[in-house]
């Protein structure tokens, strides 16, 4: 199932960070396949999942990094000028993706997606070089956090998107670092920093 | 409300899948030749290459046999950017880049080496400049710095589309996690090279190495 059907698909996204350990790619993918519409599939047809409660706490945990993350780049780009504010608007826009994603997977599973919250207790941004730095903390706390979930997902193409997702944060950790002038791929392995 | 699409399971034989691949490879690259005016001629020999790179772990099962494909995938990555760089094709700034991305590589390869060990099982045998052919001839026909960038930038691509594939097919958590550092350090690779190409650094919100 490519990436674009599973963000589609609520039958997917609400598997969407399963730690339960449940693989379903036996007899629910002949399930699914022998669906003629699975747009007829109500919530009550589906049937409850017992491991839904755990998916919507572990999807809320990660929909608040992208809140975050989402709140920090529109706080920021008061502070940003020319290309970095262009830069700061793109992964702005990449971060809201990653939230619609996951909230659309909450409420798929039953859930309520939490909210933005009103105020974030960000540090003094007084310069482009501070928000960038920020901008550098969230994104790498965003991957070691998803890199400590993907265990726990049951389910291949869960664990493929949480991968998805968190490259892309490496790809905006390296044009971050690129526009302080370090060095753009300092490691050979991505794990980020838990703050 | 547009409807959702219809789930569809695609999975069938394995070489019905491959061929699939092949031929959306072969038409993206007459595509993006046509596209080009012809100006980009695309070796035919490259191809097995990349769609070996992308698929990498297409026929894999167990985590011990999944290692021994990625080490080997990690090794011809070493070999095409040593070939590069011994090509003496790379400017300045391309080849430092290549050098620093080589190492990286080599890294991947040793820490991988030491997870099949540690899962006792064998390092494959190394790769050799066979491997890299391909490689090697689009070296050859590459006609400026954009070209170069552009070919490790498809090699990468494909080498992050094998490692999110490993995403659905290792079991041990560890295994699961190296993996996924080494996919995001992959599309940092893409990140730099892209902008040496003077292409968008960073063009989706999530990384599936499609191109």
């Amino acid at each position: 199932m490519d990436l674009d059907r599973f963000l589609r698909d609520p039958q997917s996204r609400r598997r969407f960070f399963r730690a339960s350990g449940v693989s379903l790619a036996g007899g629910s993918a002949v399930f699914l396949a022998a669906c003629t519409d699975d747009t007829k599939l109500s919530q009550e047809e589906i049937g409850p999942d017992e491991s839904d409660a755990a998916d919507v706490e572990l999807l809320n945990s990660a929909l608040d990094l992208e809140l975050m993350a989402v709140a920090a780049y529109k706080a920021g780009a008061a502070r940003l000028k020319g290309d970095v504010l262009q830069v700061g608007k793109l992964f702005l826009q990449h971060e809201q993706e990653h939230a619609d994603g996951l909230i659309a997977a909450i409420k798929d599973a039953g859930g309520k997606p939490n909210q933005a919250r009103a105020t974030y207790d960000f540090p003094e941004l007084r310069t482009q070089r501070d928000v960038l730095r920020f901008a550098i903390d969230l994104e790498n706390t965003a991957i070691a956090a998803y890199i400590d979930l993907l265990p726990k997902l049951g389910e291949g193409d869960l664990r493929a998107t949480a991968a998805a997702i968190l490259s892309n944060e490496a790809e905006h950790v390296a044009v971050l670092l690129g526009a302080l002038g370090e060095e753009q791929v300092p490691d050979a392995f991505v794990v980020g920093k838990v703050t | 409300m547009a409807p959702r699409e219809r789930i569809v399971i695609a999975d069938g034989p394995a070489g019905s899948a491959q061929i699939a691949e092949f031929e959306r490879d072969r038409r993206d690259v007459l595509r993006r030749g046509l596209g080009l005016g012809g100006a980009v001629v695309v070796a035919a020999s490259s191809i097995p290459l990349l769609l070996s790179v992308r698929n990498a772990f297409a026929q894999t099962s167990g985590d011990a046999e999944i290692l021994g494909k990625a080490i080997h995938l990690e090794q011809v990555a070493v070999l095409a950017y040593g070939a590069a760089i011994d090509s003496g094709r790379l400017g300045v700034e391309l080849s430092r880049v290549a050098a620093r991305f080589r190492d990286h590589e080599q890294q991947h390869a040793d820490v991988l080496t030491t997870a099949l060990t540690d899962l006792g099982g064998m390092a494959p045998q190394p790769a050799t400049a066979k491997d890299v052919e391909g490689f090697v001839k689009r070296l050859d026909d590459a006609e400026s710095q954009t070209d170069l960038a552009n070919l490790a930038i498809e090699f990468e691509t494909a080498t992050v589309a094998a490692y999110l594939d490993a995403q659905r097919k290792l079991i041990d958590g560890k295994l699961l996690q190296t993996g996924a550092s080494i996919m995001a350090n992959e599309a940092q690779h893409l990140v730099v090279l892209r902008e040496l190409a003077k292409l968008d650094p960073v063009p989706n919100a999530f990384v599936t190495g499609k191109k």
